[in-house]
């Protein structure tokens, strides 16, 4: 039997509502006895004085690009920058090439993180074949290979028919779907949000509305068919809207995420042709982030996640309009949360953690993001007093490209423990 | 004859440097450089075409990634005009459409050491991006729907000298075509705001970008309300391809609607000028008789402005009396 020992911390579990100083014991990956002080003697012992001990985090939306992009990211070097985030557990999206659409893809991606044992890698799978959005995939072997959910992640189904019969075909397998929203044919070609700063930039601007449509549809759809439905990356007042107007009519089958970036950061980034700060959704206008922010603070939304979407330089350094959408995120994810949630007061510490701990979590009915006795010990501990610079020369993800590059964010992962493994001691990924 | 025109040019600079090291939005434009711009302008325009060697030794890349006929005839004979040496790299020829990465043909612009780099593109803000790469200084000769400054400056220089006057303060000028693609529109009016002109813009909505007001524009739909009363009638170009991507039916319908003819140009105030930056597409923009016979048509002089206007730009950035050079990084 291994023991670990986390002395002194302040542990913030929002799931057990606990927020107390004490000492966790960790025995053979799970969490074995919380107390205000342990005395037994451990194999390893880590104090935590003055830091936050809090569950792994959970994040719903991560490209880890493997297989076929691994000149953007792996599945090593992602769960390397989950494990520097202080992420713990990542739904990994199924737009890989080739695409997820088939159990080989999920159990070669699920063999490869069992294999290099660092973080737990939730695969999702596709809903159509190919992320074509004219056949649906075969979700029951997806299902049963391990995927968590499906989603075409990076376009919604635009055939409605399809959809509707994608989400009764998912809802026969008690399967969750992941909604990208996003009308293609409003979107255009667009490049940002269309506002003043797209209009003075002369970039090609991406409506609210090309959002606000796809997730109106997918909703109606799901309350409709009774799907499980799953809103990834909200980022317009309608959008958020919809979200807590369905969960105001009861309907339990429908959940939604924001992307911390869309609550920290306005269109203004797109200044100076930033590519970093190109995404789908776009960055948005100042009202709408607000929007946002409310909608959070309401407690509409269930998870914040990052949508990492590590991209190569040259894909990057191009005109805006030609440039690669995304931004990387796991390491940045905890430090934008608190500094732009947690240190304004939108949030408190223990809500913010919410959203990416036990919340996500429950939507993919995983029993992680908590500290409670008998859980597995996912574990991260934080600096909420550390300043620093975001530097992604220092990331361990291969994409670079983060929208959050030279900023000051407040708050950053020490130490990382996975199933009662120290994966990242003081800041060293191991 | 040169040497005088030179010895006038030396003069009328009087040791002035712009503040700017690449020219890439009006925006970036102090009023001191304006006068700077404008006086040097005209004296570009008295010496016409005299062959003067104020930046002789020096050279320009014309990076033209978006073909164009006018605007690189005009930036290349204006550089040999000041006997720098020029090449130009084609839309045709150019490495971009061979697969080269776009990071590339920066470093290769930056390598070739040239003092200025003309650069038109189809996407805005690839002038903005090569010009924090490159020593040399970025002239931007129109990015996508963003800007193209030496338009705007010579618009500017037009109206002036047309009024006579040293701002457009009390002028309004009604700007009618295709506003949200169109980079002659994004210099046109911030330097008219600069200067203190009122700006309307009248188009079909599809036509028109979003926010357009916080420029300090207001909107018309109705192109003979936007008329009434300006002193200045400014057409942009409508093309054909907006047709066929239904931001308008058909030209037939827009030059009816919206197009400039005789009746709608006599709306304007008496006395007032026409003016488009080229190339006109006859009765659908304006109606043939109005484009350059018309004794308030002013378009041939802003092809003339334009060719005075890039000279001073291109001395001013290639010859700088304060020694000051400008920073940037490699890639």
């Amino acid at each position: 039997m291994t023991t670990l020992l986390i002395k002194r911390g302040r542990i913030v579990d929002p799931a057990s509502r606990r927020d107390m100083a004490g000492d966790i014991l960790v025995a053979d990956g799970k969490i074995k006895k919380i107390a205000k002080r342990i005395t037994e003697s451990a194999d390893e012992v880590i104090d935590a004085k003055g830091l936050i001990v809090a569950p792994g985090l959970v994040d719903l939306h991560v490209h880890l690009r493997e297989p076929g992009r691994e000149d953007k990211e792996t599945i090593e070097t992602g769960s390397k920058a989950a494990i520097a985030g202080g992420v713990t557990s990542v739904v990994a999206m199924p737009n890989t090439n080739p695409v997820a659409d088939n159990q080989s893809v999920i159990e070669y991606v699920l063999a490869t993180s069992k294999k290099l044992d660092l973080i737990n890698v939730f695969p999702a799978g596709a809903v159509t074949k190919g992320e074509g959005g004219q056949t649906l995939s075969e979700m029951r072997e997806l299902k049963l290979a391990g995927a968590v959910a499906v989603t075409d992640d990076g376009a919604d189904v635009a055939d409605r028919g399809l959809l509707k019969k994608a989400m009764e075909y998912a809802k026969t397998h008690d399967l969750l779907m992941m909604a990208h929203g996003e009308n293609a044919a409003i979107t255009d070609g667009g490049a940002m949000h269309e506002g003043w700063v797209s209009t003075r930039l002369g970039l090609p601007g991406i409506p609210d509305l090309a959002e606000d449509l796809a997730v109106r549809a997918n909703v109606m759809l799901a309350k409709s068919t009774g799907a499980r439905l799953h809103l990834a990356h909200l980022s317009t007042a309608d959008a958020v809207a919809a979200l807590a107007e369905a969960k105001r009519a009861g309907f339990k089958n429908i959940t939604g995420e924001v992307a911390v970036q869309h609550a920290a950061l306005t269109d203004e980034e797109c200044e100076g042709y930033n590519t970093n700060a190109k995404m789908y959704p776009p960055l948005r206008s100042r009202d709408r982030v607000r929007a946002v922010v409310k909608a959070i603070k309401s407690g509409a939304v269930d998870a914040l996640a990052t949508d990492h979407a590590p991209h190569i330089e040259p894909e990057k350094l191009q005109p805006f309009v030609d440039a690669a959408r995304g931004t990387v995120g796991l390491e940045t994810s905890f430090a934008a949360m608190y500094t732009y949630l947690v240190k304004p007061k939108h949030l408190t510490l223990a809500q913010g953690l919410a959203l990416m701990t036990y919340k996500p979590a429950a939507i993919i009915r995983k029993n992680k993001g908590t500290l409670a006795v008998g859980a597995d010990a996912d574990i991260a501990i934080f600096d909420i007093k550390k300043e620093w610079t975001v530097d992604p020369a220092k990331f361990q993800s291969k994409g670079k490209n983060s929208v959050f590059a030279g900023k000051r964010l407040t708050g950053k992962a020490v130490h990382t423990i996975v199933a009662g493994k120290v994966k990242m001691r003081s800041g060293t990924v191991l | 004859m040169a040497d005088s025109h030179e010895s006038d040019l030396i003069d009328l600079r009087a040791g002035r440097d712009a503040s700017f090291f690449d020219l890439l939005s009006i925006d970036q434009l102090t009023k001191k450089d304006l006068g700077l711009i404008f006086d040097l302008a005209r004296g570009f325009k008295k010496a016409k075409t005299a062959k003067l060697s104020l930046c002789k030794g020096r050279s320009q890349v014309n990076a033209f990634f978006e073909s164009s006929t006018r605007t690189m005839a005009s930036f290349d004979l204006a550089a040999k005009n000041l006997s720098m040496d020029t090449t130009s790299i084609g839309s045709a020829s150019s490495s971009t459409k061979k697969g080269e990465s776009f990071l590339d043909t920066v470093e290769t612009l930056g390598a070739y050491n040239v003092r200025v780099v003309v650069i038109r593109s189809a996407e805005s803000g690839v002038p903005e991006m090569v010009s924090s790469h490159v020593g040399a200084s970025v002239v931007n000769a129109g990015d996508g729907w963003h800007e193209h400054p030496t338009q705007g400056l010579l618009d500017a220089l037009t109206m002036l000298d047309h009024f006579g006057t040293k701002d457009l303060s009390g002028r309004v000028i009604a700007v009618v075509g295709d506003i949200m693609h169109s980079r002659v529109f994004g210099s046109l009016v911030r330097i008219a705001k600069k200067l203190g002109a009122t700006v309307r813009v009248a188009a079909p909505e599809t036509l028109i970008p979003a926010s357009v007001e916080s420029f300090g524009v207001t909107r018309y739909h109705d192109v003979e309300e936007a008329l009434k009363g300006a002193d200045v009638v400014y057409a942009l170009r409508v093309q054909e391809e907006r047709g066929a991507k239904g931001f308008i039916p058909t030209l037939r319908e827009y030059s009816k609607s919206f197009g400039i003819s005789q009746i709608r140009f006599a709306l304007a105030k008496p006395g007032a000028i026409l003016m488009h930056p080229g190339p006109v597409i006859r009765d659908i923009d304006v109606h043939s008789a109005l484009v350059s016979r018309h004794p308030q048509s002013r378009i041939l002089e802003q092809v003339e402005n334009g060719m005075a206007v890039r000279k001073a730009v291109l001395w001013l950035l290639s010859e700088r009396y304060d020694g000051k050079k400008k920073s940037y990084t490699n890639l």
